[in-house]
């Protein structure tokens, strides 16, 4: 087996607990069906390109985009673990190089990412099935912004668990740091009618991109500006990659 | 800590104790050799592979308890044991059943299901040794494994080591405990402020640096003044509170204990019990060391 794979299942093994599983599926069904429904009476439809989508199933497909960016806080979680608990030097004495670890933590977040979206698609679908309009372009749209989405937040997961010494400071660095994703971006509401400051700073975010790539695919609606965001997603995804190998491949033993 | 020109070689199926005080550079050493971080010059080869060009071929070939504690905090014993077999890609079948023995060998049969968290430290340090023998290995780095355990399971994994070691497994061992060194060392270097001072046998270094014995004589309660009747005879202390624990420390010492004996009997003093302790490595070690230590202080 290559030594990538067997870092992989140790990850996944390490990190698949009943407690990120439960924040990894309650909390997105919470948001979609307590806030979904209960948001319903005040936002009676949403504007998405020429399409208008009920709250259900806008928030619905946003989630699927909010879960792939939870998901890769395994990334940062696992790094963290690891220096804390001193198996990043045990894993660097074994058979394997930094090159093996940092590209295991891309494949497990990847994974992860990749099942996040999955699982929230079919337990969201019955609230977006009407409004669904799949073509040839919807898997690797969706596929897209996962594998995209896990890169570039897993990156930024994975440079403040390498920036950061005590284990308070990585919690509240990295919970207000997504906090910052989540609200400040059009998974949960619409940049239109957004007060100006507020949606200029959504498309500062690339949680918005990744959302919206994902209601592209899903509800059949790409245009040139999907198009422009995705090319913002790879780019930045490529610039935060490499910084985090960096920081990585530098880090001190 | 930085070392500087250390000049080591150790021989197959062997162990290689690796001795000094706290900051001489033992960790840097094993961190050198181990392939973490790489030396400004010279060359390492482990194994017969340059160590510098081909650091992976290397850690294929080498096993590493290192210093600071290492495991998974979410997972339990068993399965701590069988991941690291996994990571060190050993066959399940093989796996399975090293997971049984070390479990057996290490004691650790009945905390198999307890999450390493909740372990204690030794019981973790245990997990941490145990974990290190699931897969093959030519060389074996211990970096201080028995910090942390108790006697009986420090005497256990001593034990354990010398089995593996009959078995063709070389080490390379670092401990403050020297009488750890002694039952098991084949060969010890000692390491002062990133030079090596001394390599040798234990008994070899003894031979050097150990001519000088403690031999100790405890008298009978006596109304006679024993620091009068002993004037003229050097290295030796007597106990003044109690007047009756005499202690020789000489190169000389069968000489001197010679002449203190003919004292007591001329003086009809009882002897109680008298005992000559042999010299250990650890007296040779802090000779060693304090020897190093003032050439230092005298060049500075």
């Amino acid at each position: 087996m290559h030594p990538i794979i067997r870092l992989v299942n140790r990850n996944l093994t390490i990190s698949l607990n009943k407690g990120f599983l439960i924040w990894q599926v309650i909390f997105p069904l919470i948001y979609i069906f307590v806030a979904g429904f209960a948001y319903t009476a005040l936002i009676h439809s949403v504007p998405f390109g020429n399409k208008s989508l009920d709250y259900p199933a806008f928030i619905a497909s946003g989630m699927i985009g909010f879960n792939i960016m939870n998901s890769t806080l395994i990334s940062g979680i696992i790094i963290w673990n690891d220096r804390r608990h001193g198996m990043f030097e045990q894993i660097l004495v074994g058979p394997f190089t930094r090159a093996h670890y940092i590209l295991s933590n891309v494949y497990t977040i990847g994974i992860v990412g990749l099942i996040s979206a999955a699982l929230i698609t079919a337990v969201g679908y019955p609230l977006f099935f009407k409004s669904v309009e799949f073509n040839f372009y919807t898997i690797p749209l969706v596929v897209f912004a996962s594998v995209t989405g896990s890169i570039l937040f897993g990156s930024i997961a994975s440079i403040i668990s390498t920036r950061l010494q005590s284990s308070e400071g990585f919690n509240v660095v990295i919970n207000t740091v997504f906090l910052f994703f989540a609200f400040v971006s059009t998974a949960f509401y619409p940049a239109e009618g957004a007060p100006e400051p507020l949606s200029t700073a959504f498309y500062l975010n690339p949680l918005t991109y990744l959302v919206d790539v994902v209601r592209a695919g899903i509800f059949g609606n790409f245009s040139t500006f999907i198009g422009i965001e995705m090319i913002a997603l790879v780019v930045m995804a490529l610039i935060l990659f490499t910084i985090a190998t960096k920081f990585l491949s530098r880090l001190e033993l | 800590m930085a070392v500087d020109h250390i000049d080591l070689s150790v021989n197959s199926g062997n162990i290689f104790g690796f001795l000094g005080p706290n900051g001489a550079g033992k960790t840097t050493t094993i961190k050198l050799l181990t392939t973490l971080i790489a030396p400004t010059s010279g060359t390492i080869n482990i194994l017969g592979i340059d160590a510098i060009r081909h650091p992976l071929e290397v850690r294929k070939k080498i096993g590493v308890v290192l210093q600071q504690p290492s495991y998974e905090p979410t997972l339990n014993v068993e399965k701590s044991l069988e991941k690291y077999g996994m990571m060190w890609n050993v066959e399940v079948k093989t796996r399975k059943d090293r997971v049984e023995e070390l479990l057996t060998a290490f004691d650790l049969n009945e905390i198999r299901n307890m999450k390493n968290d909740d372990l204690s430290i030794g019981q973790r340090r245990r997990v941490q040794v145990a974990r290190e023998f699931i897969h093959d290995m030519d060389l074996l780095f211990l970096d201080e494994p028995t910090v942390g355990l108790d006697p009986s399971a420090r005497r256990g994994l001593l034990d354990f080591i010398k089995k593996k070691v009959k078995e063709g497994l070389t080490i390379f061992f670092t401990t403050h405990i020297l009488n750890e060194a002694e039952y098991l060392c084949d060969e010890v270097a000692i390491i002062n402020k990133g030079k090596i001072i001394a390599v040798d046998t234990p008994d070899e270094l003894k031979n050097k640096f150990g001519r000088e014995k403690t031999i100790k004589i405890r008298i009978s309660e006596t109304s006679k003044d024993v620091s009068a009747l002993l004037v003229g005879i050097r290295d030796y202390e007597i106990d003044l509170n109690s007047g009756t624990n005499i202690t020789i420390r000489s190169s000389d010492s069968e000489e001197v204990l010679l002449k203190i004996l003919q004292i007591l009997t001329v003086n009809n003093i009882p002897i109680e019990d008298l005992s000559v302790m042999p010299t250990t490595l650890e007296e040779i070690f802090l000779t060693v060391v304090n020897n190093s230590n003032a050439s230092n202080n005298q060049i500075s």
